[in-house]
């Protein structure tokens, strides 16, 4: 400011070197308060740009420039100008990264959501048993969810009125039959399990066998925990000396993998017509961590039911239970699923209510 | 609840309540009822659960159906006595009825006594009979500890003769039944008893009041004045029931044809615990040691004295079998090596007698062990009291077999994924329709697959189609929301005469409102998938009712269809809104699948554009034209429609030639070919400003 007195109280006639050596000081003076940025750019733009900054002034003393040297100050006057304004801009971006304030967007506002769907939770269970068994070599197949009694039941050791066929409440089809045709295809039935695929799967003569089998199951009952129409996965492996211990590999692998690596299973002895010896599969229950609780059987819930196949059902498949044998087990999807995820689904049918207040929560 | 269905419903399989003291008096063990609970349940039966505490103690016990021998506390005695010692906690039976001295029995009870009976039967129906009149019977309450154990383990103390029965049956698994003697008797000192096979219609009271009229074929007795006393297996007579003044027992215990009496179970729909042991078929060599237990407690308990000679009838004595297994074959089972005494060890205190060589383990079945047959079956033996939890896991260790995949599952998971990914909530309904929907949307039910026994009359035919229960799941979806995107993709099941459905993976893509053109995008985004081109017209083909379809469809022939639904339709089935309906069949898509596309090289030279409006009638189809004008040249690179407004559709043309730069000199032709091409098929005529 003194200096710009001086000018004023001093002299008409500028000369040029003279006002340029002002001009750069005052730039360097501008770029310093520019650069602390004690003050905000908008009142920054009007001390160092606006018409009582000193660059103003000393702009307007260019008519006591010598007329031959006012081209060269007036250069300079716009270079001066330049730079100071950059750095203001500069100042200003700086600005409005920390606040966020200068601009009139509204960064809060809820984003732009993607289409969002959903896939029933069967088909996420099925999908995520695929790719467990995958792993070890085992492929997921499909068999007829309507089919002849001879693969539901018969070739499974339960010949017709065996009472082992009690256990299930199987739906039969309204068929009179074809006399004098295949006697393996007289009776047609809604398969009330997956073990259906066990002759079929044997029946496409390749060995060995490593099947996932998955498929809607139907049974004639229907309240909290069963509904006519459910899921069942049945796994299948048959080669040469199969063990007791490669039914436990199986079942031990999917656990850790689709329960978590702290659940435990346990084989307990049971009986099936179409294994021998048959087991119950038993896992550790997740909520009481095994110690007994009001949702499990003394810290175990009941998964799966297996055993090694039957030598009548392998040869009702057409494989010599002298070469080979196997084991096979089946899990209820449905199941499964509710055991792992502790979804507190306390009523099965929901899953079929197709009611989308439920289905959209998956 | 977790849902119990796992692959199996075990309704059938039996429960029974064993005393824990009851049981103690079969098995001498230091064992505590947690240990007996928890080595039981890995080995042998599972013990589900213990009631009570101390002295109370009451296991609750699942027997499955191929150990009737075990469903007896001496047959949960013996497993507990094979499979403690596994885990060296000692134990060893006690009170064994095979080894009651049946032989002194028979020869004290050789001769006639005051009382005979005349017995005919049938070794068909019933393999075995023994009975024994006993006088002096004086009817009263049981002791205590009688009262106690049946009433612990669920069964109602009635007086001591029934009691006795009762005690028979549970500690035994033997069933017994107390007839009468004087209820039917022919003179003073003769009864007459005549087992045969019922005739249809006959009829008969059992004890608990119940009036049967019988199917036919059912194991009877009648006596000597033409009157039913008996359905045997099942219940006695009410007729020839004990009474408190009953003085003059017979005691009666047999086996039973197993399949007889579990058909006439059915048929009455009457079960009892006799009926359950029956139809499994127990052991003829128990019922010897049961009756001598049985007059024995009679005698002590009432004061009864022989009344008659033992009556034994029984044709075909057992005669205990080998069944061989090879020892290679057992330790491949459980994965490990046992010694012969390891072996013979497990075996022995199941009450089998082992003979081992190199190579073999042969296994003489004792005679209440009718379930093991063949050579599995011992092995399950040794691998259970091996120890299930003694096998390691183990993955298999050969290679996978070279599988080809199926590509249906493949695809259809794909296409879930991406409906999910565009907004859809997927949808599991019932396979199952009603004839009311088969009705409601013309199918034919002559050519479906009806469930011959129904639950509901909601779920009776496979359905042939998806679009009554996703239309219901619109319908019951309403109230909650007006605009759904839902989809299913399931089997649908279509007729074969004498043969199975086909099974056809189906999908419904249905969406509330006019979404035509929002549902043929998803086709055409399908089709892209797939890899198969999109028809730029309908099929002339189409197999869809024609009451199912509004006006606005696209038949894609064998694909499907994409389609508004009629209203009429709608109506019938209570929905108010419009919905559009996007139906692929699976397999189709699947067989013409060409999912690799063919490489074309990146053009080297921009494409030219340029917009061109032509003006068209009204009920022009924008398709054919569209597909006409991309046959025009092979400069034409890419023909989209830009804009439809009014009678303008304003139509985005890109030229490309692969080498070089196209100018206005080189396009100019083309476009005229493009003018003349759209006035020539169509008559429409380019829009001048």
């Amino acid at each position: 400011m003194d200096d710009t007195k001086n000018i004023k109280e001093h002299t008409e006639i500028i000369g040029a070197s003279n006002i340029i050596g002002l001009l750069l000081e005052t730039q360097q003076d501008a770029l310093s308060e520019i650069e602390r940025a004690e003050k905000n750019e908008n009142d920054l733009r009007l001390e160092l740009l606006g018409g009582k900054s000193d660059l103003a002034l000393l702009a307007k003393k260019i008519k006591n420039v010598p007329q031959a040297d006012r081209a060269q100050v007036g250069t300079v006057i716009n270079q001066v100008k330049q730079t100071i304004e950059s750095a203001l801009s500069s100042l200003k971006a700086r600005e409005s990264v920390a606040t966020g304030a200068k601009t009139d967007f509204d960064v809060t506002m809820p984003g732009i959501l993607p289409p969002e769907g959903h896939l029933h939770i069967v088909s996420q269970a099925i999908s995520e048993i695929t790719h467990i068994f995958e792993k070890i070599g085992f492929s997921r197949v499909r068999h007829p969810e309507v089919d002849w009694d001879w693969f539901a039941f018969e070739s499974l050791n339960m010949p017709a009125n065996h009472p082992a066929r009690d256990e299930w409440e199987t739906f039969f089809i309204d068929y009179p039959g074809r006399p004098g045709h295949d006697p393996h295809k007289q009776r047609m039935a809604l398969t009330p399990h997956t073990s259906n695929g066990q002759v079929r799967e044997m029946g496409k003569k390749v060995l060995p066998i490593r099947m996932i089998n998955i498929a809607k199951c139907y049974r004639r009952q229907s309240d909290v925990s069963h509904v006519p129409m459910f899921h069942q996965f049945e796994g299948m492996y048959i080669d040469k000396n199969v063990s007791i211990g490669h039914l436990k590999g199986f079942i031990n692998f999917f656990i850790k993998q689709y329960f978590g690596p702290d659940r435990k299973f346990r084989l307990r002895p049971f009986h099936f017509q179409f294994t021998e010896p048959s087991f119950e599969v038993d896992i550790s229950c997740d909520v009481c961590k095994g110690r007994g609780c009001r949702l499990c059987k003394e810290g175990w819930l009941e998964l799966a039911g297996s055993g090694m196949i039957h030598p009548n059902v392998l040869r009702n498949g057409g494989i010599d239970p002298n070469q080979y044998n196997g084991f096979a087990i089946g899990w209820g999807v449905e199941r499964t699923y509710m055991m792992k995820a502790g979804t507190r689904l306390d009523d099965i049918r929901l899953l079929y209510s197709n009611d989308i207040r439920f289905l959209e929560q998956f | 609840m977790i849902p119990d269905q796992v692959g199996d419903d075990r309704k059938k399989h039996m429960n029974i309540l064993v005393p824990d003291n009851w049981l103690r008096s079969f098995v001498k063990t230091k064992a505590t009822a947690r240990k007996i609970k928890e080595y039981l349940s890995l080995c042998g039966p599972s013990v589900e659960r213990i009631n009570g505490t101390g002295k109370d103690i009451v296991y609750d016990i699942e027997i499955t159906t191929n150990r009737p021998d075990a469903m007896s506390v001496v047959g949960v005695a013996r497993e507990a006595a094979a499979i403690l010692p596994r885990f060296g906690i000692g134990a060893t039976l006690i009170n064994d009825p095979y080894k009651l001295d049946v032989k002194k029995f028979v020869e004290t009870h050789k001769r006639e006594g005051a009382k005979r009976l005349e017995i005919t039967t049938n070794a068909d129906l019933n393999p075995r009979w023994t009975s024994i009149v006993l006088t002096g019977v004086k009817i009263g309450p049981s002791p205590d500890w009688l009262k106690e154990n049946l009433e612990a383990s669920g069964i109602r103390s009635l007086n001591s003769v029934v009691d006795i029965t009762n005690y028979l049956m549970r500690a035994y698994g033997q069933p017994a039944h107390a007839f009468d003697f004087d209820r039917i008797r022919i003179d003073d000192i003769t009864a007459v008893m005549k087992l045969r096979a019922s005739r249809k219609g006959e009829t008969l009271t059992t004890l608990d009041g119940k009036k049967h009229t019988l199917p036919g074929g059912d194991i009877v007795i009648e006596d000597g004045k033409g009157r039913l006393i008996d359905l045997a297996g099942i219940m006695g007579g009410q007729n020839s029931s004990i009474t408190d003044k009953t003085t003059t027992v017979i005691l009666f215990m047999q086996t039973y044809n197993p399949v007889t009496i579990r058909r006439t179970s059915m048929a009455l729909a009457h079960r009892t615990e006799a009926s359950s042991l029956f139809e499994k078929g127990h052991d003829s060599e128990l019922v010897l040691p049961a009756i001598t237990r049985g007059v024995e407690l009679l005698k002590e308990l009432t004061g009864a004295q022989t009344g008659s000679k033992l009556y034994d009838i029984y044709p075909s004595p057992y005669k205990p079998y080998p069944v061989t297994v090879s020892k290679a074959k057992t330790f491949a089972y459980i994965g490990n090596v046992l010694t012969d005494g390891d072996i013979e060890h497990m075996l022995k205190p199941l009450g089998f007698t082992t003979k081992l060589n190199k190579t073999e383990i042969t296994a003489l079945v004792p005679s209440w062990r009718s379930d093991i047959q063949i050579d599995v079956d011992v092995i399950e033996e040794v691998a259970r009291m091996f120890g299930y939890h003694n096998i390691t896991p183990r993955l298999p260790e050969t290679e996978p077999p070279i599988v080809i995949p199926d590509s249906t599952l493949f695809w259809e998971q794909e296409i879930k994924i991406r409906l999910r990914d565009w907004g859809f909530t997927e949808l599991y309904t019932y396979s199952m329709i009603s004839e009311n929907q088969m009705d409601i949307f013309g199918l034919d039910t002559s050519k479906a697959y009806k469930i011959a026994n129904p639950l509901s009359q909601e779920w009776v035919y496979m359905r042939p189609s998806l679009w009554p229960s996703v239309l219901a799941s619109v319908r019951e979806n309403l109230h909650v929301t007006q605009s759904l995107k839902l989809f299913e993709l399931s089997q649908t099941y279509h007729y074969r005469e004498y043969e199975l459905p086909a099974e056809a993976p189906t999908l419904l893509v249905a969406f509330t409102g006019h979404k035509f053109l929002e549902a043929k995008g998803v086709a055409q985004a399908l089709f892209t998938m797939f890899g198969i081109p999109f028809p730029a017209t309908p099929s002339i083909h189409d197999e869809y009712p024609k009451d199912w379809t509004d006006e606005k469809q696209f038949s894609l022939d064998k694909y499907g269809i994409i389609c508004e639904v009629r209203k009429q339709l709608l109506g019938m089935v209570s929905i108010t809104l419009p919905v559009t309906i996007l139906e692929l069949h699976i397999d189709e898509l699947v067989k013409h699948a060409h999912p690799i596309p063919t490489y074309l090289p990146i053009p080297k030279f921009p494409p030219a554009v340029e917009d061109l409006a032509f003006i068209v009638p009204s009920g022009f189809a924008v398709g054919p034209l569209t597909e006409t004008l991309k046959k025009v040249s092979k400069l034409i690179y890419r023909v989209t429609l830009l804009d439809a407004h009014n009678d303008t559709r304003t139509f985005h043309i890109e030229y490309l030639d692969r080498d070089k730069n196209l100018t206005s000199e080189d396009i100019r032709p083309v476009r005229e070919k493009l003018i003349a091409a759209a006035r020539s098929a169509y008559g429409v005529e380019l829009k001048t400003a």
